[in-house]
Parts: structure tokens; sequence; C-alpha cells
């Protein structure tokens, strides 16, 4: 099976109430005075193996939904999305974890989750606690990392899952510099054996070392599409850039 | 993956170490302690074996209420996993039940304790016990299932749902026996699902006779009606999850 990624005319909508909270189609339908907002708005793209594709745009653009939605987490309103190959994310400086349980107990559920089963979760525990370089403190709970040690833990879960499809949101961004290249070598190997990889940040450097094509999202819709510095110069021309956008080495 | 998450619920509710045992049990204590004095000494109504009566109505009730406390905020606590990764996210309300069923089963020391307080020996009846835990789980989930739905769509009202749930335990025979409720009213409460199980495990622990099959088979099949309506509606709704949860 070759590794693939593609999204037709892919929508994902947001209903809200009166208060601006999210709420749920089913409750929309029932509840007056509610808004909608398409986060998602006739996207389409395709990669193949090998490919690495960054999201670039403003903040609330879409390219967390995106990569959601990729993921699995969010289910496409309008349009439909393939996604053939093993994926993995890391969508949150979170990093999937929760904060009462321990480096440890984290990686041993997140592995089970994502597909392994109890026995085998326990025998990758040790891998990972290293591959993290986190030994020293895995058997602390995560409420005492900081969000770079979050993110190593994310990523050496992630790993370990041997993803084709690789997906991050600004995950990147709480890294350290040392876990930073770290992190590009990895992705570069996903590529290499043929895999994919999805970045999403403020942080255009350090996409620019995981990718070689970007999209522009404005507005949940797709302004822009192609090569990683033609697109970023195309949004940087367009004024929408963040504050928080680093663009520098 | 139930096993996985349930575990990690365990410790993420009630930590770790030998205080995770005093957690679990302090609850049920001090709720048993406090309506044995009203019964006993503020309504002077003890019937046969106060303690007993009531510990079989409140730790029962404690797996249905805390269930439900879990299930409300259950969606909350795995919101950083629910926003990573697609899992099936099916299991959530059944791992909310069995983490409860965790406390539920060291919360029985408080019924032992009573029956050799009031010197109440098991019969063969109590034989009938793991089938009426049975019911009880099967109760829990589908109110943890509702938990979640209300968790979900009805955020502000979370306290006051949870305020219904502990309403159903006054107008069951919670505090008194069936059969110390006369008139009407005796009728009347049987129409709650709660009573047949209360009365279900006094039956088995108390009164020493297999329970009634009403006490039984009505808790089951609102249960079972219960968690019938809700899957389906819960399995298409946590498409939504990360929507609202993010």
């Amino acid at each position: 099976m070759t590794t693939a990624v593609a999204a037709h005319g892919l929508g994902v909508r947001f209903f809200f109430d009166r208060q601006h909270r999210v709420v749920t189609p089913a409750l929309a339908r029932i509840r007056r005075r509610v808004t909608d907002l398409w986060g998602l708005r006739n996207v389409s793209f395709s990669l193949a193996a090998g490919d690495g594709i960054a999201l670039v745009g403003p903040s609330g653009s879409g390219k967390t939904t995106l990569l959601r939605t990729l993921a699995g987490v969010l289910t496409p309103d309008t349009g439909s999305v393939e996604v053939r190959g093993r994926v993995a994310s890391l969508l949150s400086v979170e990093a999937g974890l929760m904060n009462a349980l321990t480096g440890r107990e984290n990686a041993l559920l997140l592995g089970v989750l994502g597909g392994l089963s109890r026995r085998e979760a326990k025998r990758a525990v040790a891998d990972i606690g290293e591959r993290s370089g986190l030994e020293e403190v895995f058997d602390n709970p995560v409420s005492s990392y900081s969000q770079g040690m979050r993110a190593r833990l994310g990523f050496a879960v992630t790993e370990h899952a041997r993803p084709q499809i690789l997906l991050l949101d600004e995950v990147l961004e709480a890294l350290d510099l040392e876990f930073r290249d770290y992190v590009v070598a990895r992705a570069e190997a996903v590529r290499a054996r043929g895999g994919i990889i999805v970045a999403a940040g403020h942080d255009h450097s350090m996409l620019a070392r995981l990718c070689g094509r970007a999209i522009l999202l404005q507005e949940g819709t797709v302004s822009a599409d192609g090569d990683f510095d033609d697109v970023l110069s195309a949004y940087t021309a367009s004024g929408a850039s963040s504050s928080g956008d680093v663009t520098g080495a | 993956m139930l096993v996985s998450l349930t575990l990690s619920d365990l410790r993420a509710r009630y930590g770790r170490g030998p205080w995770q045992l005093l957690k679990w049990l302090s609850d049920p204590f001090a709720v048993v302690g406090i309506y044995l004095l009203l019964v006993t000494v503020v309504l002077d109504r003890g019937g046969l074996a106060p303690g007993l009566s009531i510990a079989c109505a409140v730790v029962p009730f404690q797996l249905v209420t805390m269930a439900i406390i879990n299930g409300l905020g259950a969606l909350d606590l795995r919101g950083s996993i629910i926003l990573n990764m697609r899992f099936d996210r099916t299991l959530i309300p059944i791992s909310s039940a069995m983490t409860e069923t965790v406390a539920f089963a060291a919360s029985f020391l408080l019924i032992g304790l009573m029956m050799t307080a009031y010197q109440v020996a098991p019969t063969t009846a109590a034989l009938w016990l793991p089938v009426v835990m049975g019911v009880n789980f099967l109760f829990a989930v589908a109110f943890a299932y509702l938990a979640s739905l209300i968790g979900l769509w009805f955020r502000d009202l979370r306290p006051f749902f949870l305020s219904f749930v502990r309403a159903l335990f006054f107008l069951a025979p919670g505090l008194v026996p069936l059969s110390l409720i006369g008139g009407r009213a005796n009728e009347l409460v049987k129409v709650n699902p709660l009573t047949g199980l209360f009365e279900a495990y006094r039956s088995t622990l108390l009164y020493g006779h297999r329970p009634a099959a009403w006490q039984l088979l009505y808790p089951a099949a609102i249960a079972v009606a219960m968690v019938v309506a809700l899957v389906p509606v819960y399995r298409r709704e946590q498409r939504q999850f990360a929507k609202v949860i993010g």
C-alpha cells in the first residue's frame, strides 16, 4: 500500500450557541439563535509518498482543524479525506498527555490507544523513555514537565509507532534546539522511507527544514499551494502574517 | 484499551498509594454514618439492622453517582488525548463505570463491617450477589453514557443533573427499607428503578432470601433500554467531541 493523503472539497463546520460556545450539530438543530462558521471550506490537495508539506497562515486560519481532520480526530462535514498509511500525530503542546499521569503511564496509555497491545506497549515504554531523554523524570507526573519535555515525550511516543504519516502542529516550537535537530532528522527518515510529513506552525525556518512544499490557509480556504518559499512569500506579501510568525533562521 | 483507560482514570482521579483506599472508603462511610444518625436518632425509624439496610442502598448508589460524576467530566479529563489522536471513544463511559467499580468493591468493606456489627450471617442468598452487582454495574454504565452526553451538550447543567440523580435516592427506599414505607407511596417508589436495586441488595445480604424477579429485571430493563437508546447517539456524537472540547 502506497502512503498517500488526499482531500477533496473538504469542509468542517462549527456551530456556536448564544454564548459563542461550540455545540454539536445535533444540538444546533434544536437550539435557537445558533450561528455557524466554516473552519475549513472546499479544501482540496493531495500528498504522495515522500512529501513534506507545511501549513502556514494566520492564527484561526484552519491549520489545526485541517491537521485534526487528517488525524481522524475531526470528521469532515462536507467533502472527503483519504488517508492511506499509519498515522501518528502531535497536535498540541499538551502532546496528548494527561497531566495527572507520569511519563511512563502516559507512554503506556498512548501506546495502547495507538493500537499496541498492553504487553507490546509495556515493552515499548523503556525505549520511549530513552528516546525522549526523560528517563530521570519518567516516573514523575507530566504536570511537572515543561512544554519542551512534553513535546519530547509526545514525539518519542509517536516515533515509536513507526508512522508513515506524521502530523505535527506547533509542537516543534516548544522544543529546545538539540531536540529540534533530532526531530528534523527523524522526520527526514520518515520521508526517506516513503512517508509523509504534514506540519503546521509559525516558526517558518523550522518548517522549511521539514517541508519542501507549503499550503497557505486563510479563513479556512487554500490561498496558495506550492513551493515552500513561494507560498511563504505570498503569505508575507498578503500582509496577513501573524505577529507570532518567526521567519528567520 | 478498556483496561488501560480504566487504570489511567483510576490514577488521574484517585492518585496512588495507600491513601487511595482511604479516598474510596471515606465517602460511603461518612454518608452511611450521617444517614444512620438521621434514621435512628432523629427520625427514630430504624427497622431491622438499620446501618446495614442503609449501607445496602448507599454502596450501590455510590457506584451510580460516582459513574455519573466521572462520566460528566470524562471527555474533559481525556481532552488532550481526544484532541490529539483517533481512538474508539465509545469505551470512555464504560471505563468511567469500571473506575468507580474498583472504589465500589472497596466500599463493600463497609457492608462487611455492618454485617459483623449487627451479627447478620451471610446465607446462600449471597450467591445472588454477583447478579445483583452485575445489574448495578449495567445501571452505572447506562447512566455514565447519559452523563457523558449531558456533559457534552449541556455543560452548565451538570450540577443540576447530579442533584436530580441524588434526589432519586430519596425517592427510593434508601434510608428505610421498602417494608417500612406504607400506603400508596409503597407502590409509587417501585417506579424508581433504584428501589429494585436497593431491595435486591437487602434481600441477599440482610433478609437472606433471593431477590424478587422485579427487583432485578426492572432496573436491568431500564438500564438496557438506556444503553440501546444512548449508545448510537453517543457513537454519532463522538465525531463532534474534538470540536466541543477544542
